[in-house]
């Protein structure tokens, strides 16, 4: 405050202009170009009018103090007399200031003679330019010029200008009678005094604002300029007012002009007007993404602009401020994470349905399931898993439940640290519902986390008593048939055998009597010769089958197969047989061939035997591979359209002596067949239907090395 | 062969009959043969004379067989030709019998077969002696054809067609 600035310089201000001509009062006080220069001239003034002394006081609104500002030809120790304080309220000069009237006091404890106090205050005839502007009567000055309400030394700011007002006094000594004519003379030079005041006290206050202004444009431009974003103020035509050295980096062609920073330059700046002129169409205050060119680095660069109008003292938008942000990284980092969450969200989509589907498998798999962790601790089970191992969440409540879990966990444990990623094994459990113990067989599973260690295992048991019984009674079956057929193989062998010498006998004879028959006799002969030779068929046939001669080794089934049709060929033309083959690619089967040359031949004959009107014979052989991969079987499939088997024959053909060609056949091909089928562990099944025909099926083993 | 040009044939088998009509039968044919039960009553026989072959039955009295016959025969003979006549036989048998140059016949044994094997057997092994005789530079065909005519009434009457089927 300039008030404050006023110094108490008595020798200066005596020893000024010695020997000049006196000027009216008027001039005199107009030379003051600063606040602090009214006082000494006023006091001089005062003096010239006659009085003996004079002195101002001023007031200090912070402290609340009144102190003397400047006095003349008053002596200094008695200057001191006039300090005090507003809130002193038997203070004589504290009650002329609160009345703000001038006042002659006869009596005072600050002096002996007579003093005239005259109060003065921050007062304007007129409003002051702002409270002008803004068209209002709330100006300090002019409230305090008009005395409309009680001045309050303690409100003295201004509510538009936020200016501060000063109060001063002056205090003259006058003479006991003093006319009021000299008073009135004395009160109006120093109002006179007083306006000059108030009109420089403003002028400086404008200043001290202008400054304070200049302090703040420099920190808001310091602030612009420290600022990492561009920040560009433009006026309403969207010309640059100013940018922050950021922003100059866009939209200023910098001072080595190549042609390239220029078309960069000139582009950014076309990019920014375009997206103002958009921003200020769809609102006030809006924020658009708006890519530019770096100058310098030549890469594009995403901004976000955020765009405000900036406003006159009166209202009207005079420009706007525009502060954009570098969102490159961000908006890549967002559209990564987009991404992202799209594909966690596919994922997740997956991961659901796979869950559903396995729950949909779990619900329908009817055996008790068990999901265990790493540490072979059931997580998870399905409600028959639950019968036997109880609620995982929960401690095992019965006794068969502890049992059955600790046998389940060995198990587990074993398999979960083993090497292997599914298991099979028995493991014996007891069902509740059975009331038994029950052997199940585990299958079971691996599930790895990411780093490849077993996370989860899967194991579903399956109740094999059903299973087991069907099986033991397949094998008793199988066994049994194997039995009866090797006993009647061995009776049949033994039978053959022992026939076999005098038979040999008996043929050679009949041999040997062939130029003796009388012509007569030769019928019976003929039978005795034909009957001989069936029953060496026969035992031949029943000793072949005992009769190895050959080891087994690894043959291709299909080139047996020709070599048979091959063989049979013209007796099947003259049969009026159509062949029709079709042959598979196959692997080598461990056999013996001259055995499967004679399977094959027995059959071929069959078929043929079966169509005496003429047919067709149909073979084929294909391979059927296991799930391994290394096992399987070959599938030789004979067929023929001829008269078929009658369908209470069809479960006796393979026993011996069992025929269907009557007296033309002996009754052990089929017996044969099926002897050596098994011999190779083969399955041999027939099919017929009568006036259809009939398909036999072998299915030999092999496997893949 | 003996006196009369005839091949001399040695049959062994223990069941009288069968012994009995094979004998009957090759000497239709016009072979010499002797005819033996046990392997004993054969084993004298073959260390008393030459054989040109051997015909016997694997399984003879109490646990012996053919094979000590033949090897018997051997001992005089070394290439002499022999086939044993079985019912049954292993394996084992098998193997044996064609690895020391033994033909094997499976009774029953259709005359026919029974025949052309043992012709083929005694013509094996003479051929080539009478090769070395007779017309060199002949074909082989030609040189059988030859010998069949010059052994006369014993191989006349040897059917040729089975052997060559």
């Amino acid at each position: 405050m300039a008030t404050a600035e006023v110094r108490f310089q008595p020798e200066r201000i005596t020893g000024r202009r010695p020997g000049t001509e006196r000027r009216p009062a008027v001039l005199r006080l107009l030379e003051a170009e600063r606040s602090e220069e009214i006082f000494p001239l006023l006091l001089e003034e005062i003096i010239a009018l006659g009085f003996p002394r004079a002195l101002a006081v001023d007031v200090n609104f912070d402290s609340g103090e009144i102190t003397p500002a400047a006095a003349l030809k008053w002596p200094r120790h008695q200057v001191e007399k006039f300090s005090g304080g507003l809130w002193m309220s038997d203070n004589q000069l504290v009650s002329v200031f609160h009345s703000i009237r001038p006042a002659v006091l006869n009596k005072t404890s600050f002096h002996s003679k007579p003093i005239y106090i005259h109060p003065i205050l921050y007062a304007n005839r007129n409003l002051c330019w702002e409270a002008d502007r803004i068209r209002t009567s709330s100006c300090l000055a002019l409230q305090n010029f008009r005395r409309e309400k009680k001045v309050r030394l303690e409100e003295q700011v201004c509510s538009t200008c936020d200016m501060r007002a000063y109060a001063a006094a002056l205090i003259v000594e006058v003479p006991r009678q003093v006319s009021t004519q000299a008073i009135n003379e004395l009160g109006e030079l120093i109002e006179l005094a007083n306006r000059y005041l108030s009109r420089l006290f403003k002028v400086e206050h404008y200043y001290n604002r202008m400054r304070d202004m200049e302090i703040t444009i420099a920190q808001m431009g310091t602030v612009m300029q420290s600022m990492a974003d561009p920040v560009i103020l433009t006026d309403t035509q969207h010309r640059v007012i100013m940018q922050n050295k950021a922003a100059e980096r866009f939209f200023k062609v910098p001072d080595e002009m190549t042609e390239g920073l220029v078309r960069a330059v000139e582009l950014n700046n076309l990019l920014f007007s375009a997206a103002l002129s958009s921003m200020l169409v769809s609102g006030s205050d809006s924020h658009r993404d708006l890519t530019l060119v770096d100058a310098i680095e030549g890469e594009e660069m995403l901004f976000e602009a955020v765009s405000a109008p900036t406003y006159g003292p009166d209202g009207i938008q005079v420009g706007t401020v525009t502060v954009m942000r570098d969102v490159t990284d961000l908006r890549r980092a967002d559209q990564e994470l987009r991404s992202n969450y799209d594909k966690l969200r596919e994922a997740e989509e997956v991961v659901r349905q796979d869950r559903d589907r396995l729950n949909l498998i779990i619900e329908n798999v009817g055996d008790p399931i068990v999901v265990c962790d790493r540490e072979a601790r059931i997580v998870l089970v399905d409600p028959l898993a639950q019968e036997l191992f109880g609620d995982p969440s929960e401690l095992p409540r019965t006794a068969v439940q502890f049992r059955n879990q600790t046998q389940l966990t060995a198990y587990i444990s074993n398999f979960t640290y083993s090497f292997t990623e599914r298991e099979t094994s028995p493991i014996r459990l007891y069902s509740p519902a059975a009331r038994q113990e029950i052997e199940y067989d585990a299958r079971s599973g691996k599930i790895f986390d990411e780093a490849g260690q077993v996370s989860y295992t899967v194991t579903v048991l399956r109740d094999l008593t059903a299973l087991r019984r069907v099986e033991q009674l397949k094998v008793e079956r199988r066994m049994l048939e194997i039995e009866k057929f090797a006993a009647t193989g061995r009776l049949a062998a033994t039978i053959a055998h022992e026939v076999n010498n005098p038979m040999e006998a008996i043929k050679n004879a009949i041999y040997l009597l062939a130029g003796f028959m009388p012509e007569t006799a030769s019928p019976v002969y003929n039978i005795l010769k034909s009957e001989t030779e069936r029953v060496a068929r026969i035992v031949r046939q029943m000793l072949g089958l005992y009769r190895s001669t050959e080891q087994v080794k690894p043959v291709n089934v299909n080139v047996i197969i020709e070599d048979t049709l091959l063989l049979l060929n013209r007796q099947l033309q003259r049969a009026n047989i159509e062949v029709k083959s079709d042959l598979g690619v196959l692997p080598d089967a461990v056999i013996a061939a001259d055995q499967m040359r004679q399977v094959l031949s027995n059959l071929v004959i069959n078929a043929k035997d079966a169509m005496p009107e003429g047919g067709k014979l149909i073979i084929r052989s294909k391979h059927l591979p296991n799930p391994d991969g290394v096992h399987g079987w070959i599938r030789i499939l004979i067929a023929d359209t001829g008269t078929g088997i009658p369908p209470e024959m069809t479960r006796s053909i393979f026993e011996p002596f069992v025929t269907t060609k009557g007296e033309k056949g002996t009754g052990l091909g089929l017996w044969i067949v099926k002897g050596i089928i098994q011999n190779h562990g083969g399955k041999l099944s027939v099919k017929s239907q009568l006036g259809r025909g009939t398909a036999f099926k072998i299915d030999l083993p092999v496997a893949k090395l | 062969m003996n006196e009369a040009g005839k091949y001399r044939i040695l049959v062994v088998d223990d069941e009288a009959s069968v012994l009995l009509t094979y004998r009957l039968i090759l000497e239709q044919q016009g072979y010499s043969v002797a005819a033996c039960r046990t392997s004993r009553e054969a084993i004298q026989a073959v260390e008393k004379e030459a054989f040109d072959l051997l015909l016997c039955d694997y399984s003879l009295e109490e646990q012996h067989t053919g094979f000590e016959v033949i090897t018997a025969a051997r001992n005089r003979d070394a290439v002499v030709p022999a086939a044993l006549l079985t019912g049954y036989a292993t394996l084992e048998t098998v193997d044996e019998a064609k690895l020391n140059n033994i033909g094997v016949m499976f009774k029953p044994i259709e005359i026919e077969e029974f025949l052309a094997t043992t012709a083929n057997l005694l013509r094996r092994n003479n051929e080539p002696k009478q090769e070395s005789n007779g017309e060199k530079g002949a074909s082989p065909q030609s040189a059988a054809e030859g010998g069949e005519h010059r052994d006369g009434r014993a191989r006349r009457r040897v059917p040729s067609g089975p052997v060559k089927s």
